[in-house]
């Protein structure tokens, strides 16, 4: 019986090299890993539209180190405790590239495990500086920090709009508080009167009562940390209540839906975005590419996914290896050409530069460029 | 009126109409636990499918060319409220019937899974974004201005406190007045006596579930308008909140279920106003360990006496 055992372990181990041997042969697998399910789905289809099309023109132009990469698709929903399961999911696939994953609260907890797994995590969408924070080695971002974008737009709120009473609202995730503390952090030190700082409930409907609130403070201006459908409901209810202030939000709050949602009261929105990288001159074929599918590549995440596979990609063509503990070596030491703009990593695994920018956010789900 | 004043009767019209729509999904729950004595987990998706109908059936009235809107409204409500129907009748038959009879925990499961197929169906069929709807009944009644706070009840806001008062008290005249009424409280009182008496007990239940589908129905469509938002997950927030409302005020009580809908939507609100929105959810759920603590059955629930 003992000897079977061994056999068999033997066979299975022996079946186990095999199919991997004949999978690394021909192609790379990377793990998408974002919502395609649940209220934040759009911003998945950005990451994913992203990264599929940075795949196809890699493979177009010959794959790397003569292999084919392939896109495989994992739906967190945006959960943390689905992320931990999509994490285990992909070491047990053995695919040893991520990119993902879109929440910050899901990125976190994912991250750990493939950091313990050697599993080379690039995320093109979470912005909580928590993430590269601990020390990681095989996690990487090609999008800033909410302690940049805090800044950014706490910046723009005391120099320019100068807000006599002003309101800083969140929805107590992870992604949302982080921003908005940021965001009063820095109001409050260039001396703007922060008067309400509250969060709110992922997934109420009804926020009369917090509007009636606002207005009882005079509030003239109001900052929201969290995601669109909470916002975009409470742009709708206070426009119809009457309270017309501006509102500002993170690029969580920054897609289409939150128009369709709010209305007229989008015209209410100040956004701060990554800058539109689809309006670059130098992205134009790549736009052509995107628009000849019939997808969209103004989304904010897009772009940001197409360079997280380019740089996976260059850095294995650089090093030639496809072994993760190098190539977090690699991904360090090189300057990547994307079409992000030239991106480089700090020690941290953060971008040494990204800047965000200032749109005003309009109804029909567009938006101009403030500063 | 003074400002402060004025304040707190803006926080009380928007808790009392928040309240009324619990209270309209929280008489299924009521309604089904006071005649068998389960809990029909599945009644918010119900609700959340009614919002589906009535966007849908409004965009098609309105692309049929009928834009005066009391008719539109009438219309979507008929709509909604008979396919609500339908798919009350249609779970109880489906997911509950069957098991009758067996242990009291094997509905309640049947019931959590049929609310994770009904999600996952509209997921799938409608896709799982938000879908939107322009505001329909626009304006409303401000006063208050000149001294200090400008209270405002828009016409959506009175719209949802009347219907639900006329709900009700159709509901409250039908369940005492009419034939299969009375039929439902024997039921409710005691179903083996009932059926010895000839009444169908079976065709009873199904009508509950109808009645309570239809009432989810009217929520549906009212919400739906008054917040202009639609996704298959939210049946699952406003079907706990109902169904706190109900065992607050008592479950199996129809008029514990208005009054424990009133009760936690004013609460709620008044928490968002005084405190902070953040402590909304436990300033509500501690209200009702509180009320369970020192009445077990609820605020109009009467107390349970073992039948021998």
């Amino acid at each position: 019986m003992k000897k079977l055992n061994k056999a068999l372990l033997g066979l299975g181990v022996s079946a186990a090299m095999f199919g991997s041997l004949a999978a690394n042969a021909d192609t790379l697998k990377i793990a998408l890993a974002g919502p395609v399910t649940g209220d934040v789905a759009q911003y998945g289809d950005m990451q994913n539209i992203g990264a599929l099309m940075a795949i196809e023109q890699i493979n177009k132009a010959g794959g790397v180190k003569g292999m084919k990469l392939e896109g495989v698709v994992y739906d967190d929903s945006c959960d943390p405790k689905q992320a931990v399961q999509v994490a285990n999911k992909v070491v047990n696939d053995g695919i040893k590239f991520v990119v993902g994953h879109l929440c910050s609260s899901s990125t976190q907890p994912a991250s750990d495990i493939y950091e313990d797994e050697g599993v080379l995590m690039i995320t093109a969408a979470s912005t909580s500086p928590d993430i590269t924070a601990r020390g990681h080695k095989m996690i990487f971002r090609t999008i800033g920090l909410d302690s940049h974008q805090g800044p950014t737009a706490g910046n723009y709120i005391a120099d320019t709009l100068k807000p006599k009473r002003m309101a800083v609202i969140h929805d107590k995730q992870q992604y949302g508080e982080g921003i908005a503390t940021a965001v009063k952090d820095t109001v409050t030190k260039k001396g703007v009167n922060v008067v309400l700082f509250e969060g709110i409930n992922k997934g109420d409907k009804d926020f009369s009562a917090l509007i009636a609130k606002l207005q009882k403070e005079n509030i003239d201006f109001v900052y929201y940390g969290g995601y669109h459908p909470e916002l975009g409901l409470i742009l709708r209810q206070a426009a119809e209540k009457g309270f017309n202030v501006k509102f500002m939000g993170p690029e969580g709050v920054g897609n289409s839906d939150l128009s369709s949602i709010a209305g007229a009261a989008a015209e209410n929105l100040l956004v701060t975005l990554p800058p539109s990288f689809d309006t670059r001159a130098e992205n134009k074929a790549l736009v052509d590419a995107f628009k000849a599918k019939g997808q969209d590549p103004s989304g904010a995440f897009v772009l940001t996914a197409y360079s997280a596979v380019q740089v996976m990609a260059d850095a294995i063509k650089a090093s030639g290896t496809t072994d993760t503990q190098k190539l977090q070596h690699t991904l360090r030491e090189m300057t990547f050409n994307t079409p992000t703009g030239n991106i480089a990593f700090d020690a941290k695994g953060d971008l040494k530069t990204f800047d965000f920018v200032i749109y005003q956010w309009h109804q029909d789900g567009s938006k101009t460029l403030l500063k | 009126m003074s400002e402060s004043l004025l304040y707190f009767v803006q926080q009380l019209l928007n808790g009392l109409t928040m309240g009324s729509a619990y209270a309209l999904i929280a008489i299924g729950y009521t309604m089904v636990y006071g005649i068998i004595g389960m809990i029909n987990f599945a009644h918010g998706e119900i609700y959340m499918i009614s919002t589906y109908i009535s966007f849908i059936a409004i965009a098609g009235l309105m692309m049929l060319g009928i834009t005066w809107l009391p008719l539109l409204l009438i219309l979507a409500l008929i709509v909604a409220i008979a396919v609500a129907s339908t798919f009350g009748w249609a779970v109880e038959r489906v997911a509950y019937r069957p098991l009758r009879g067996g242990n009291r925990l094997i509905p309640l499961i049947s019931a959590i899974g049929m609310s994770i197929v009904l999600q996952n169906y509209v997921a799938l069929g409608q896709n799982n974004r938000d879908v939107a709807m322009p505001q329909l009944v626009k304006g409303g009644w401000l006063f208050g201005a000149e001294q200090g706070f400008e209270v405002s009840l828009s016409y959506m806001q009175l719209m949802i406190f009347v219907v639900t008062l006329i709900a009700m008290a159709i509901l409250t005249l039908f369940i005492s007045k009419s034939r299969t009424g009375r039929a439902c409280r024997a039921v409710a009182q005691d179903m083996k006596m009932a059926n010895l008496l000839g009444i169908d007990t079976n065709r009873v239940i199904s009508m509950t579930f109808v009645i309570g589908a239809a009432l989810a129905a009217v929520a549906g469509l009212l919400l739906g308008l008054y917040y202009g938002v639609a996704n298959p997950f939210i049946g699952f927030i406003a079907g706990l909140k109902a169904f706190t409302a109900a065992v607050l005020g008592g479950i199996g009580s129809i008029p514990g279920a208005m009054l424990g809908g009133l009760i936690l939507g004013t609460s709620e609100s008044m928490t968002a106003a005084y405190l902070s929105t953040e402590y909304k959810d436990v300033v509500s759920f501690g209200l009702l360990v509180v009320i369970l603590l020192f009445r077990p059955t609820g605020l109009l629930g009467k107390p349970e006496v073992e039948k021998i």
